[in-house]
């Protein structure tokens, strides 16, 4: 007797395990907290310890590891050990264990975000990942970036490569919405970004004035990399949501840029600490996902008056249609509010396209009429903001014609035709009786 | 550390860390310990609000961290701490002897008062716990505790020193690394410096005097040890774990600072000289300054505890000629308090390329107040550029040769700067053939100009103008850039000054292929930058109209631009679906016009009917077939009220089921009517 009431217990165990589960899954963030920290010197750890203290501060469970590491592996029994890649290893020629480059672009491929920065010591391993984010490195490994007037005036060395960088992109999400007031100190080699690629964006750009060479020897050539086309830091968000962003200093990231003061050559403001801190804090906040991630759920759509979403629609009904977008905010899924949520009503090409209004609690509706086109459309909702994950909702209904009974009965202009046929038949009728009964 | 000079061999040992030190400004970020590194200890040892450092091993790293940077904390906290380091001392029995090892360091650093019996007790429970214990850590803890007590003026004696001693030695390896307790296989680095400060606690701490060939037989484990030294490329060493365990693994910092402390307190009370080589010293050191901003707290404390003192730096390595900047040096020791009295000479001046500028030797007077040696540049006469000054020190009074090392000659490098001259600007067109120039304008590149110039693919764009240096000489900075940027595609090209001369000579026709055949307004942007200039600027210089050849079919097109990523991004234009707009219908008033039209046919029918005279005596009078007769007619207005039904609400599928039966009953009675009329007519014909 007891053995079927176990068997009982257990699935009930078993199914409030799983709502349990279930439950937190929908609590939790779009990302996990494991984060891989490749270094190819220990002394990074200490010396960036300010940036890595700010990642565990946040939840995030760091493994530093040398990039030589014979042990190193990315996954293991086909699931990935970790969430994030922090690349603070750049002059390493290649990595330890089963790690190497297609390994590093598969764990982006596979959805992961990374952050990589380089210097010029800057090896072919680095530089190769980095291109294959779409952003090329001056491949003369001498370079760096030297600007002879928005440098740091701060700067003890005298050369000019301690650059005071403040052209920002104009971005609450990637940025964080305080504004970065300091200006940030790089000291390291420049990138172009693929003008091809998409994907890619420039973070923090040199100035008109920036080059990119080597410092100690004299100019032969036009330099490749010139002006504002140079990109010091730049993030590339993949259409899988993987984010990473790439920045050409290390230093960037190093407890002595983020404590130290910064004062721009020809400036008179003397800042008490340089915008590092806020920006390597704010960058890696969306690298990792605690800002800028979208979630939409609760798509409906259904006749105005009704409450059920039908099978189907009929040309020229006029319907409604809601979708609540969240945003995760690193703690909790927060209402997004914006004024620039499209939905499409598509069939080979949009018939209707109408931006959605928001209550500010994370409802998007609107309504409109069917067009009076029939065949299969879709509800579409191509979401692509900068910075932000892409959101790309669509669903299938059917809009069908008119049925024989539902056009109009009583057209006033074919009386003529009705008083014509019915008056036909009145005289048929009475026709009839005098044809058979006249005599 | 640096107090206790006596001893021959610490002497040794400390003049190497020394002259580390003072040589270490080679290594370009290295300077001395600074404010940041106090408010970085104040903020990296910031203490929970109750005021406490957490556990006693964080509490005594901060207030030795505090004391010895000199980092003024709020009485209240010293008797926080002081209180917290007594309760563990006052329950002695119960406490592992790590923590009275760091409570009796707390109370030493700190000065608090402890009573004598209980530091009795505490010695009584150290002594068991030497006694019993075969691990490295606790021997350790118990003999610095001991250390720690008798530093703070109790008399502590260890009898056994000699026992201790081999315990301690018991666990050494024999590539001068040591093991943890007995029972552990592998050896540590980490594990060797702290041996080597709890031998050196136990010499101390002996009676008597400890056997000297076991002295010896540890001196020569530390040249093992330093055999095992890892190096950077700049000529930087540090000790590292051979083996990087994830768990025990401490990191060079740590793994450094403990072997230095270690063979550094084990020179103190040796006697006889270690034979370490020299760079190898300095090399640590420098790896120490190196570090820079410590990150973590234990990181803090390492690389504080260590160090030796007496720097030379530079404040600043860029002087200005236009504000007549004076060459200062600090000397001072590594916490950044005045060096004793000494002297500083510029020996030696180096320009960019190793060449000598001058050798003569110039001492820099010395400003008390601000603790700095300082020289005028002006009287060197040397230009704007990138120099090498070889500094010697030598101290000033002979006795403190033996404390301070001046570390011989120091080399630094420096930037020069001043306002450059930029004048003889002229930017013009010339023929290709003849090179007389058609249109020269003088440009003041004080400011943006806007000159507009036109040239075909023939002729050439000349851009002078001369650089000259303070002292008249001609300069030539890192960055001339001229860039010529097409209006419409935002194509940019580069143009560098070949050679020496100040001068761009932009032959169009070599360059009608790389401009990509793009006629039309190109925008001139003239970059002069160097880091010995401090005028460095960015001009735009007006614009120049190209007319260049059509392009062949097979021409390179130009490459595409960037585009804005907002463009990209953004809502787009709202769609609405133009409806069909319904026919139009004539008025109403017309369909009814004409509906009255089509009525007048049945209208004139039934006067028609009327004027014939229309009877109806042939219907059937016998019973039957009249009931007959009545349904046959009856059928057909139903069929006919059908029709009427089906335009006013029924739909096709009901009206044809009605339709059907009313169709089967009318053949019924039709066939039953008709073949009575018909039976009829023919038996009248008939009759």
């Amino acid at each position: 007797m007891a053995a079927p009431r176990h068997h009982h217990l257990a699935l009930a165990v078993a199914l409030a395990l799983l709502v349990v589960t279930a439950a937190a899954a929908d609590e939790g963030g779009p990302r996990g907290r494991r984060v891989l920290v490749l270094v190819d010197d220990l002394a990074v750890r200490s010396s960036h310890s300010a940036f890595f203290a700010s990642l565990q501060g946040r939840g995030f469970d760091l493994d530093f590891r040398l990039a030589d590491d014979p042990k190193l592996s990315l996954h293991r029994y086909g699931q990935y050990l970790y969430d994030g890649l922090v690349l603070f290893a750049p002059s390493t020629p290649r990595f330890g264990g089963s790690v190497d480059q297609n390994s590093i672009l598969e764990f982006i491929d596979a959805g992961h975000d990374m952050i990589l920065a380089a210097d010029s010591s800057a090896s072919d391993l680095i530089r190769g990942i980095a291109t294959e984010c779409g952003v090329d490195f001056d491949e003369d490994p001498e370079a760096m970036v030297i600007d002879h007037i928005n440098y740091a005036a701060t700067d003890a060395e005298g050369d000019h490569t301690l650059i005071a960088g403040d052209d920002l992109i104009q971005s609450d999400v990637i940025l964080g919405s305080k504004k970065i007031e300091a200006p940030v100190l790089f000291r390291g080699i420049g990138h172009a970004v693929n003008p091809s690629n998409s994907l890619v964006l420039k973070v923090l750009s040199a100035s008109p004035s920036a080059y990119s060479a080597n410092p100690k020897s004299k100019l032969a050539s036009p330099p490749s990399l010139t002006g504002s086309a140079i990109s010091l830091v730049s993030v590339m968000q993949a259409r899988n949501n993987a984010r990473v962003l790439i920045s050409g200093s290390l230093d960037l990231f190093s407890n002595r840029f983020l404590k130290s003061g910064v004062q721009k050559a020809g400036s008179k403001i003397r800042h008490e600490k340089a915008g590092n801190e806020q920006f390597v804090t704010e960058t890696s906040k969306w690298v990792f996902h605690e800002r800028g991630h979208l979630k939409a759920v609760n798509v409906k759509h259904n006749k105005v008056g009704e409450t059920n979403e039908p099978g189907m629609y009929r040309i020229n009904d006029d319907l409604e249609y809601s979708v609540e977008i969240y945003e995760w905010s690193g703690t909790s899924w927060k209402p997004y509010v914006a004024d620039d949520v499209q939905v499409q009503f598509y069939m080979m090409s949009p018939y209707v396209l109408k931006t959605l209004s928001t209550d500010k609690k994370g409802v998007f509706s609107t309504s409109f009429k069917v067009p009076d086109v029939y065949g299969v459309f879709q509800f579409k909702v191509e979401y692509q903001r900068l910075g932000y994950t892409g959101l790309s909702l669509s669903k299938q209904i059917p809009v069908r014609p008119y049925r024989h009974n539902e056009y109009e009965r009583f057209i006033t202009s074919a009386y003529p035709y009705y008083a014509a046929s019915f008056s036909t038949m009145g005289a048929f009728f009475i026709f009839s009786f005098v044809y058979l009964y006249h005599k | 550390m640096a107090a206790a000079g006596g001893l021959p061999a610490s002497a040794t040992l400390l003049l190497l860390v020394i002259a580390a030190v003072a040589v270490a400004p080679l290594a370009s970020a290295v300077r001395p310990v600074s404010d940041a590194h106090r408010s970085a200890a104040a903020e990296l040892f910031a203490a929970s609000p109750d005021g406490s450092f957490g556990d006693l091993e964080t509490t005594y790293e901060a207030v030795r961290t505090f004391q010895i940077l000199g980092v003024e904390k709020d009485k209240g906290l010293i008797g926080k701490a002081c209180k917290f380091a007594a309760e563990k001392l006052a329950s002695s029995s119960s406490s592992p002897a790590k923590d009275l090892f760091h409570a009796a360091r707390i109370s030493g650093v700190l000065k608090c008062s402890v009573d004598s019996g209980v530091y009795d007790d505490v010695a009584t429970r150290l002594k068991a716990v030497i006694k019993d214990t075969n691990s490295l850590l606790e021997l350790y803890y118990s003999v610095g505790g001991l250390l720690s007590i008798k530093e703070q003026g109790h008399n502590v004696v260890l009898p056994d020193a000699d026992n201790t001693f081999h315990a301690i030695k018991a666990l050494s390896q024999s590539d001068g690394r040591w093991r943890y307790d007995t029972n552990s296989a592998e050896s540590s680095t980490f594990a060797a410096g702290i041996a080597l400060e709890a031998l050196s606690a136990v010499i101390s701490l002996a009676d008597s005097e400890v056997d000297s060939s076991m002295i010896a037989v540890v001196k020569n484990d530390i040249v093992k040890l330093f055999d095992t030294i890892k190096s950077y490329d700049d000529g930087t060493f540090y000790f590292d774990e051979k083996h990087v365990d994830a768990a025990e693994y401490k990191g060079p910092i740590t793994t450094s600072a403990s072997v230095v402390r270690g063979v550094t307190s084990f020179a103190a009370v040796a006697s006889g000289k270690l034979n370490i080589p020299g760079e190898k010293i300095l090399g640590l050191a420098k790896f120490f300054l190196g570090i820079g901003l410590p990150g973590s707290a234990k990181d803090c404390f390492n690389q504080i505890e260590v160090f030796v003192p007496l720097v030379l730096s530079l404040p600043s390595k860029v002087f200005s000629l236009t504000s007549k900047d004076q060459l200062k040096v600090e000397v001072t020791t590594v916490f950044g308090s005045a060096a004793p009295p000494l002297r500083v000479n510029l020996v030696q001046v180096l320009g960019s390329d190793s060449k000598v500028i001058t050798t003569e030797t110039k001492e820099l007077q010395f400003d008390l107040d601000n603790n700095v040696h300082y020289l005028d540049l002006a009287p060197l006469k040397i230009d704007v550029g990138k120099y090498s000054l070889v500094f010697e020190i030598s101290l000033q009074e002979q006795e403190h040769e033996t404390i301070y090392a001046t570390g011989g000659t120091n080399t630094e490098a420096i930037f020069v700067t001043g306002l450059i001259k930029v004048d003889k600007a002229e930017i013009g067109i010339s023929d290709n053939d003849a090179g007389t120039v058609e249109s020269v304008q003088k440009i003041d590149l004080q400011k943006d100009t806007s000159v507009s110039l036109s040239a075909n693919h023939l002729q050439k764009l000349r851009l002078s103008f001369q650089l000259s240096t303070p002292l008249g000489k001609t300069f030539k900075p890192h960055q001339v850039f001229l860039k010529l940027k097409h209006d419409e595609s935002k194509v940019e090209h580069l143009f560098v000054v070949p050679g020496s001369a100040s001068q761009f000579k932009i032959d169009f026709l070599g360059l009608v292929e790389k401009f990509y055949y793009l006629s039309g307004r190109y925008d001139l942007e003239l970059a002069v930058g160097d880091a010995a200039m401090e005028n460095s600027f960015l001009r735009a210089l007006g614009h120049i109209e190209l007319d260049l050849p059509e392009a062949p079919e097979k021409a390179p097109k130009p490459p595409a631009q960037a585009v804005d990523p907002f463009s990209k991004f953004g809502p787009k234009k709202e769609i609405s679906h133009i409806f069909r707009s319904p026919e139009k219908r004539p008025p109403k008033e017309l369909s009814f016009a004409f509906t009255g039209l089509t009525l007048l046919p049945i209208v004139g029918f039934l006067i028609g009917l009327m004027r014939l005279g229309v009877n109806l005596k042939n219907f059937p009078s016998l019973p039957a077939p009249a009931a007959f007769a009545s349904l046959f007619h009856a059928g057909i207005g139903a069929v006919l009220l059908l029709y009427v039904l089906f335009w006013i609400k029924l739909d096709l599928f009901t009206t044809l089921k009605y339709l059907s039966f009313l169709g089967v009953f009318l053949v019924f009675v039709g066939h039953r009517a008709l073949s009575y009329l018909s039976s009829t007519s023919a038996k009248q014909k008939t009759a």
